[in-house]
């Protein structure tokens, strides 16, 4: 039992906005006062501390073949040393970090939730025993369905019914959360070495388009009732001009509506946000794209935020990371996941001097500013545009103008011409930033234990040296990038993991999956599988991953 | 000086990035100085014979050094002497100074070395003046110069300094060289693969690629990266 005393508490699910209050904990669950005895308490003097939520990042690349191969390409980023084995684990990493570091660097941010962003299904049980190996965090992956042959068929013979019973079997299968579509259709074409380049080309090889493939799957994902809309990462990313794709996308989620949550979750944005012809003369359509999103109130995006230094390029967008591979020289790693999806992987450093890189941070700073702080999250899209431990610089830039004003001045004026960010005089307050970090992903991936400190949340929490009642955002960018930097305490489900910044307790968080096979007819589709399978280097047995082979698996049943 | 004599066969290899810097401190302080021994953290005097002579920022590893890694690691001046053979990463990102090996030394001898001198008074084994692991670019500047033999990817991703081997190298020399030079005075195989520039003098014979073409400076290329590296006989 703990007892988190005279905290000052931000709670956006809950609209608490900066209140004294305290906080019980019972059995790693939120409770009232009334149901913990005092004296028994573990007494955490939090006083002129910000407690909020623990950090819920929904989009990360953190296990599984990509970032395994991208450890594999890069030696060098492998001689940071980060802990040395004794109490804890050893870790290394610069960006590309090993698995424990992953879950250590997290609790130390005050992070408690992370998702795996891109899983091949065929590579599920890698990527759970990656996930298993990540310790402190609660995690879950997102199954890849953009360009998988089956799902085609079942789209070209527009058989709503079959598309169902995939989706449902696909996740169970994986032990997956949700329904994720990379580039969907380009994919396939990078099979023969092409891509698509607009929502209406036709797939090679099969009758479907794009926009087909992305409307089903909405269709597919919401008579399901996942608790995670369909999670897209659009076609062109990467490709000046590439806004206008975006906002057709992003236009595809109208007609349909969710009570509960957004109809599409549009992800890493800022790589989807180019204007312009070519890389000569890239402009941002970060302003058309919020006009879009924020004028809508059925799509979120995150942002992609790209960080200045070490980075790896890894998406199961195999046809741009051979066109980054050939912009910049870099090495590069293509994968070829049979008949389900593929991935490419680029080792990239962002300059501040290099007037596309500097072109891409301000976009993604643009988009965060601009978008409604209800319907952006904050994220790095690690490792692709950074490392998600520089997120409280993300935080800090929002919120203070100055900062950004400082920042601007060391980056390449090419931004000061193409972007509107240095006239953006936004300043996102904290509510809205622990919005974007907590309640906001964790609505989005709907998990409703997670992202707030009501009664019956998971008892993740962060405290923060940092007293919002006394804190100028807009003034102490510094302090308030300190404190989000290393959290004074993290504290998962009811037990205290991190301290200061330094790791006090291992712990292994539950992996969630989702089960919505009773919502279907698994005959309607078995067939086809089974048919299927003659194309697979596996048989249909030796497929997937049983639930008894993970670590500690929560099965969210839809019914 | 620093003279620096091992007390016992090393089962294990050792550790320890010793430069001309400890010449600089006292005999005390040199016996302290913390050192890898497999995977224990140990102080040189435990592993080592250390005596001072006099100030002279030199350091003299007498016996054998096989086992030890990292010896002149990032060192920018004074001088070192290895009366003996020297192990794996000798010399690395060294930027002045002077080591002198007058047995054998191991692999990634001077890897991204940026000035400085290394000689070596026997044989090299692989990996002279690249880069380390990963890394996109090799040694940039400075001297290697080794009276014996070296062994394969000599001066790999170079992009400047000279690399000199009196007797014969292996395969794969000046792979993705972009500057800088390296001379083999006796024989070698497949030569600047991937090479974008500098100069590749060899006196003996070597195997050369097909993707160099003839001309008056010699054999130039690799045209399959528009390079623009010379192959000549020395």
């Amino acid at each position: 039992m703990l007892w988190i005393k005279n905290g000052i508490v931000i709670d956006p699910k809950n609209k608490i906005k900066a209140e004294k209050m305290d906080i019980f904990v019972k059995n790693g669950k939120i409770v009232p006062e009334r149901e913990v005895k005092k004296e028994e308490c573990k007494v955490i003097d939090a006083s002129g501390k910000l407690v909020v939520a623990g950090g819920v990042d929904m989009h990360a690349h953190i296990a599984g073949s990509k970032i395994n191969t991208g450890r594999t390409m890069r030696p060098e980023e492998m001689r940071v040393v980060r802990n040395i084995a004794g109490k804890f684990r050893a870790t290394v990493g610069r960006v590309l970090l090993t698995a424990p570091a992953i879950g250590y660097e997290y609790a130390k941010m005050g992070y408690t939730t992370s998702f795996e962003a891109a899983q091949p299904p065929i590579g599920a049980l890698h990527t759970h025993e990656e996930l298993d190996a990540i310790p402190m965090i609660d995690k879950a992956a997102l199954p890849v369905f953009g360009n998988w042959h089956l799902v085609f068929k079942c789209i070209e013979e527009k058989n709503l019914e079959k598309l169902k019973a995939l989706i449902a079997w696909a996740i169970e299968r994986s032990k997956g959360f949700g329904v994720k579509v990379v580039n969907p259709g380009g994919v396939e074409a990078w099979m023969y070495g092409g891509n698509v380049k607009s929502l209406d080309d036709q797939v090679p090889g099969f009758n479907v388009t794009p926009r087909e493939i992305i409307t089903m799957l909405i269709k597919a994902n919401e008579e399901l009732g996942l608790p995670h809309s369909v999670h897209l990462h659009c076609n062109n990313l990467g490709v000046p001009g590439n806004f206008q794709t975006t906002i057709e996308s992003i236009k595809l989620a109208k007609g349909f509506s969710n009570s509960k949550r957004q109809i599409l979750h549009v992800t890493h944005v800022q790589f989807n946000a180019y204007a312009g012809s070519s890389w000569r003369d890239a402009a941002s359509g970060a302003a058309e794209i919020a006009k879009v999103v924020n004028s809508m109130d059925n799509v979120t995006i995150d942002m992609g935020q790209p960080i200045f230094g070490h980075a790896t390029a890894m998406t199961g967008d195999a046809p741009f990371q051979f066109t980054l591979h050939k912009l910049t020289g870099a090495r590069w790693s293509n994968k070829d996941t049979e008949v389900e999806t593929g991935a490419g992987i680029v080792p990239l450093v962002y300059l501040p001097n290099n007037p596309v890189h500097a072109l891409q941070w301000a976009i993604g700073l643009e988009l965060g500013l601009l978008v409604d702080s209800n319907k952006v999250a904050l994220t790095t899209d690690y490792p692709n545009g950074g490392p998600f431990t520089e997120y409280p610089y993300v935080m800090a830039m929002l919120m203070s103008r100055k900062m950004r004003e400082g920042e601007l001045s060391r980056v390449n004026a090419y931004v000061q011409k193409t972007t509107g960010l240095a006239s953006i005089d936004v300043e996102k307050t904290l509510y809205e930033v622990i919005n974007m970090t907590r309640s906001l992903p964790a609505k989005i991936l709907g998990l409703e234990n997670k992202g707030h400190l009501g009664i019956g949340a998971d008892a993740d929490i962060a405290i923060y040296n940092l007293n919002p009642l006394e804190t100028d955002t807009s003034k102490d960018f510094e302090k308030v990038y300190k404190a989000f930097k290393s959290a004074e305490y993290t504290i998962k489900a009811g037990e205290i993991i991190s301290r200061n910044g330094e790791i006090v307790k291992e712990v292994f968080g539950r992996t969630f999956w989702v089960d919505a096979r009773k919502r279907v007819d698994m005959e309607a589709v078995m067939g086809d599988i089974k048919d299927y399978f003659q194309y697979y280097s596996v048989q249909l047995r030796n497929y997937g991953v049983e639930e008894r082979w993970i670590k500690r698996p929560e099965r969210l049943e839809v019914v | 000086m620093i003279v620096i004599k091992p007390k016992k066969y090393f089962e294990v290899c050792i550790e320890a990035e010793l430069t001309p810097e400890l010449a600089t401190k006292s005999l005390e302080d040199v016996k302290k100085f913390r050192v890898y021994y497999g995977n224990r953290v140990v102080e040189l005097g435990e592993l080592f014979e250390v005596e001072k002579i006099g100030e002279e920022k030199k350091l003299v590893l007498e016996g054998d050094f096989s086992r030890v890694k990292w010896i002149g690691a990032r060192m920018v001046d004074g001088e070192i002497v290895v009366k003996g053979s020297v192990g794996a990463n000798c010399g690395a990102f060294m930027k002045g100074g002077r080591i002198v090996i007058e047995g054998n030394a191991d692999d990634w001898l001077g890897i991204e070395m940026a000035g400085g001198e290394i000689i070596v008074k026997g044989n090299a084994a692989n990996l002279v003046g690249c880069a380390y692991y990963g890394d996109a670019v090799g040694m940039t500047a400075g001297k290697i110069i080794i009276e014996g033999n070296a062994g394969n990817y000599i001066g790999e991703k170079m992009n400047g300094g000279e690399i000199i081997i009196k007797g014969n190298a292996g395969d794969f020399v000046g792979t993705e060289m972009r500057a800088g030079v390296i001379e083999i005075h006796g024989s070698c195989g497949f030569v600047g693969g991937d090479m974008r520039g500098g100069e590749i003098r060899i006196k003996g014979s070597f195997d050369l690629l097909p993707s160099f073409r003839k001309t008056e400076k010699g054999w130039v290329g690799d045209v399959n990266v528009k390079g623009e590296g010379i192959i000549k006989s020395l």
